[in-house]
């Protein structure tokens, strides 16, 4: 057979190819250890794969001359050290050879082994693709064999049809010569008269009677000619690959999208050829109708690789991918669908509504994605020593909520940013906020404050106006104070030492301290049990103070205006002090365990102006 | 200078000892009270001086204030003196309440027959002191002065006129204004004479209006109920009056209900000895600080005062 002679000769040239393999390796590994040169010129056998993947051999001029020439290294034994040098060298250089040639006759190897193996693979193909032929061939025979038997034995059984009409007709007319016969020679004339006539009607009757001598049935059997083309297809098919079947696309691997793109793998079975792969995919969208009536568009990238990178996707967005594999032959059917996912946008950190204090900080942030992400990871590294320059040290995952409490330690300085993570991964780090864990610093609630306060661009300054405002005009909301001209500040949650400073003039009256998150908005601050707070009054002929809580105060005189005052807030001992913090003294200390966390509180009774200071580092004396 | 102990008591972690020594300011045996803290054992200890009041001796702050475990928690040393010499054989010494024996005012006496043995007010500020940083193991440049009644009187003119020498002071129910009380009265003329303008030296109103030198923190506490207060005997108003106007900071505080009684101090002197130990025990580097600032002024005030 053909494929026998084709395997037979293939196998001879692999066979030869070893063989001067094998012989080019020994006598190059022989020329390693002599260290004499031979005289003829030598030759190294070089050895390159070609694009083909086929094995070609190319001859080649020795390419280490020795610069003095094989015959003077043996004459000049003045020059035997030089001698000596050149032939180390050379030694070395035919080493490094004889590393290079052993490292190509294992490559060598390797290839033998994958094209036996291919070549296997390959004649197991192909004998089974002819035993698909030679069945094919032989049921084709069976079945028209059994046509044309069937034939046969139609035309047998009318011919012997019309064999035994034909002898019925003799048969009859034989009888009707005898009574012919029989009534010629009867003497009795009355008889024959009375009986010649039914015999005369008999025979002319008989004689009207046609009988068919033709042939009923033709000889020739019909042969329709045999539709081989589909054996042809079989044997042109032989030589081409089959089609290939369908690619396995991978699921997601982690970090392998961005916010606007996926990095896509699948994986083919090792017998196919595949000349490209088609990928397609289209947005999973959460509103579209099961009947996929109006599915998005899909979209489709030709690549050769197995894997491929979608770009110029929406972020935070599902996506559904399949892919197809085609050669010469066809396409492959589709692979499954798999859902791959694109990172999230960024967050964005919302630094007014961030707060910290020497123990932790609040960070707070927008998700800036529309759909839900799974998760949000805060990063922190600590600023200002050298060597953690932009080194992330510390994270925080699984953050559930778009706002985390993290842990620090006092009196550093720290770059504090977000990343929203979904199962594609984290999505680019958010503009960063640093933190200085120096003070206590928090921002003003503007949702709270009365609507005749304003508020200063940097937010730390309120303003109590000198026009009053026409009630319409005033925008109560159900936060506001509605009463009492006063905002609330946006303490940290953290049950521990907070300070800050309020600046005020002379002539300003005001009232700072703190109040639950939910006193009353319509009461004044310190008139009820949910406040406490300093109070300044103006009388014409002196400054006078209150320091409030449930609308009672002790009786104190202050001789020198404080006009910075500095709030320390002391949750664990319970403790609520004053002081003029220009000069360090002690104004007032309210003893009360807070069971609630409170936030800081500032009002104006007059117009006025009040500046709150944040960040700052509480003196020694405040927490004695 | 020698020391004879009279008596020692284990006291909140620390020592409550009575000395007894021969003042050669008074010419005569005087005792005072020292609170010793856990902390004296092994470091240097700030010290506070606490003046009594009328017909008081050293014991009856020892005994009634209960200060001694708020001295303990801050490590302030309470040096508490008797409130005039003793035995001195002066005749009229033991007449009055108000005036002699129990009843030094703090002042130095010019007028005999006072004047040998009545110099209290160099007594607390120059001996003692002295005494004290000689026996204990004291800061020397850490004291701050405190008192009640008489004592607060005599605390706020150490204080008023000796600029920078006490880093805190403090008062409960001070005799604020001297000059124009009963009691005040009747000491200066004893002490001082006839001649009014002597008594300016040792009046706190008329002394804070005319102080000068590094700023005074000054916390002071008053029992509303107190028969002295409505007797026109403390006038602190008058005091607060100056310093407002001078601004010298004071905290002055009116306790409802409180009278002029040991009770009443038992009920305050925690914060007092939070007060000073907020000066006392300040971290030295602010002290430096501050001392810097000091001496960048053109003129030196407290070296003028002094």
């Amino acid at each position: 057979m053909d494929l026998n002679d084709i395997r037979g000769g293939r196998l001879d040239v692999i066979s030869e190819e070893s063989e001067q393999q094998d012989f080019s390796r020994e006598s190059s590994t022989m020329e390693a250890y002599t260290v004499v040169p031979e005289p003829a010129g030598r030759t190294f056998q070089r050895f390159s794969v070609n694009t083909n993947e086929s094995l070609r051999f190319e001859p080649c001029e020795d390419s280490c001359p020795s610069p003095t020439g094989a015959e003077d290294g043996r004459d000049d034994v003045f020059e035997k050290g030089e001698c000596e040098g050149e032939i180390t060298s050379t030694r070395n250089q035919l080493l490094g050879k004889v590393a290079e040639m052993e490292n190509f006759a294992g490559h060598l190897e390797e290839i033998f082994l994958t094209v036996e193996e291919n070549f296997g693979r390959q004649e197991q193909h192909l004998e089974q693709h002819y035993n698909d032929v030679l069945q094919t061939l032989s049921q084709r025979y069976d079945d028209r064999e059994t046509g044309l038997q069937e034939e046969k034995k139609g035309k047998l059984e009318s011919l012997y049809n019309q064999l035994v009409a034909c002898g019925q007709a003799l048969d009859t007319s034989k009888e009707l010569i005898e009574t012919a016969q029989e009534v010629y020679r009867c003497q009795d004339k009355r008889l024959f008269l009375k009986t010649v006539m039914p015999v005369v009607k008999r025979v002319e009757e008989f004689a009207k009677e046609d009988v068919d001598l033709s042939l009923s049935t033709s000889l020739e059997f019909i042969t329709p000619l045999a539709d081989l083309s589909d054996v042809k297809t079989m044997m042109d098919s032989i030589n081409i690959v089959p089609a290939p079947s369908a690619p396995v696309i991978n699921p997601q691997l982690p970090n392998s999208a961005t916010q606007t793109s996926l990095h896509v793998c699948w994986s083919l079975f090792s017998d196919d050829t595949v000349e490209y792969y088609e990928l397609y995919y289209r947005p999973v969208l959460e509103d579209t109708p099961a009947d996929g009536t109006c599915a998005p568009q899909e979209s489709k990238v030709k690549v050769k690789e197995t894997h491929c990178t979608v770009t110029e996707l929406l972020p935070n967005a599902q996506y559904e991918l399949w892919v197809t594999a085609t050669n010469t032959t066809g396409i492959s059917p589709a692979s499954e669908k798999a859902l791959y996912m694109t990172v999230p946008s960024p967050p964005v950190i919302k630094q007014r509504e961030c707060s910290s204090c020497p123990e932790a900080a609040l960070i707070r942030w927008e998700s800036g994605n529309t759909n839900p992400v799974d998760s949000y990871t805060v990063e922190l590294s600590e600023t200002g020593t050298v060597g953690t320059e932009n080194s992330i040290t510390e994270s925080i995952v699984a953050v559930p909520t778009c706002q985390c409490l993290i842990q620090l330690q006092a009196g550093r300085q720290y770059l504090i940013s977000v990343r929203a993570v979904n199962i594609g991964g984290p999505s680019d780090r958010s503009d960063a906020i640093t933190i200085s864990t120096t003070g206590t610093f928090f921002y003003l609630l503007e949702d709270t404050a009365h609507p005749c306060l304003s508020m200063s661009e940097d937010g730390f300054t309120i303003f109590y106006g000198d026009e009053e405002l026409p009630i319409t005009a005033m925008a109560f909301e159900d936060n506001t104070f509605t009463r009492c001209v006063a905002i609330l500040g946006d303490l940290i949650p953290v049950r521990g030492r907070h300070y800050w400073e309020v600046e005020v003039d002379d002539e300003t009256e005001f009232r700072v301290g703190v109040a639950y998150e939910d006193t009353e908005r319509d009461a004044y601050l310190g008139a009820n049990g949910s406040s406490w707070c300093m109070r300044h009054i103006r009388t014409p002929s002196r400054h006078k103070y209150e320091f409030l809580h449930n609308g009672w105060s002790p009786d104190l005189r202050i001789t020198v205006h404080p006009v910075r005052i500095g709030v320390a807030l002391d949750y664990d001992r319970g403790t609520l002090s004053f002081f003029n913090a220009n000069m360090e003294q002690h104004l007032h200390t309210f003893h009360c365990h807070f069971h609630n966390y409170v936030h800081p509180c500032f009002s104006l009774d007059n117009p006025g102006a009040l500046t709150v200071h944040n960040g700052i580092q509480a003196p020694d004396y405040t927490f004695i | 200078m020698a020391l004879t102990q009279v008596s020692s008591n284990k006291c909140a972690g620390g020592f409550q000892k009575v000395f007894k020594h021969d003042s050669t300011e008074l010419n005569c045996k005087m005792k005072f009270a020292i609170y010793l803290p856990p902390k004296a054992e092994t470091d240097k200890c700030p010290v506070l001086y606490w003046l009594s009041g009328l017909t008081c001796t050293e014991q009856n702050f020892i005994t009634k204030a209960g200060s001694q475990l708020a001295a303990a928690e801050h490590g302030i040393i309470i040096v508490a003196p008797d409130t005039s010499p003793r035995g001195c054989d002066i005749e009229g010494e033991d007449e009055s309440w108000d005036f002699g024996t129990g009843a030094g005012f703090y002042v130095d006496a010019t007028q005999d027959p006072w004047k040998t043995n009545y110099r209290m007010y160099s007594y607390v500020t120059e001996e003692l002191p002295k005494l004290i940083n000689a026996n204990f193991s004291t800061y020397p440049d850490r004291m701050s002065i405190s008192g009640h009644s008489m004592g607060g009187h005599g605390a706020l003119i150490c204080a008023l006129k000796n600029p920078g020498k006490y880093k805190a002071v403090s008062a409960l129910a001070p005799i604020c204004n001297p000059m124009q009380c009963p009691w005040g009265q009747k000491a200066f003329t004893g002490y001082l004479g006839a001649d009014r303008s002597t008594w300016e030296e040792y009046d706190a109103t008329v002394l804070a209006a005319s102080y000068f030198g590094p700023q005074l923190d000054i916390l002071i506490d008053q029992g509303r109920d107190d028969q002295f207060l409505s007797a026109s005997q403390l006038l602190p108003d008058n005091l607060i009056a100056v310093c407002s106007e001078k601004k010298i900071p004071v905290v002055f505080r009116l306790q409802p209900g409180y009278d002029h009684s040991y009770f009443f101090i038992y009920s305050f002197i925690n914060d007092h000895i939070k007060h000073h130990a907020k000066y006392l025990n300040a971290m030295p580097h602010c002290t430096a600080t501050q001392t810097s600032v000091q001496s960048d002024r053109p003129l030196g005030p407290d070296a003028q005062l002094q």
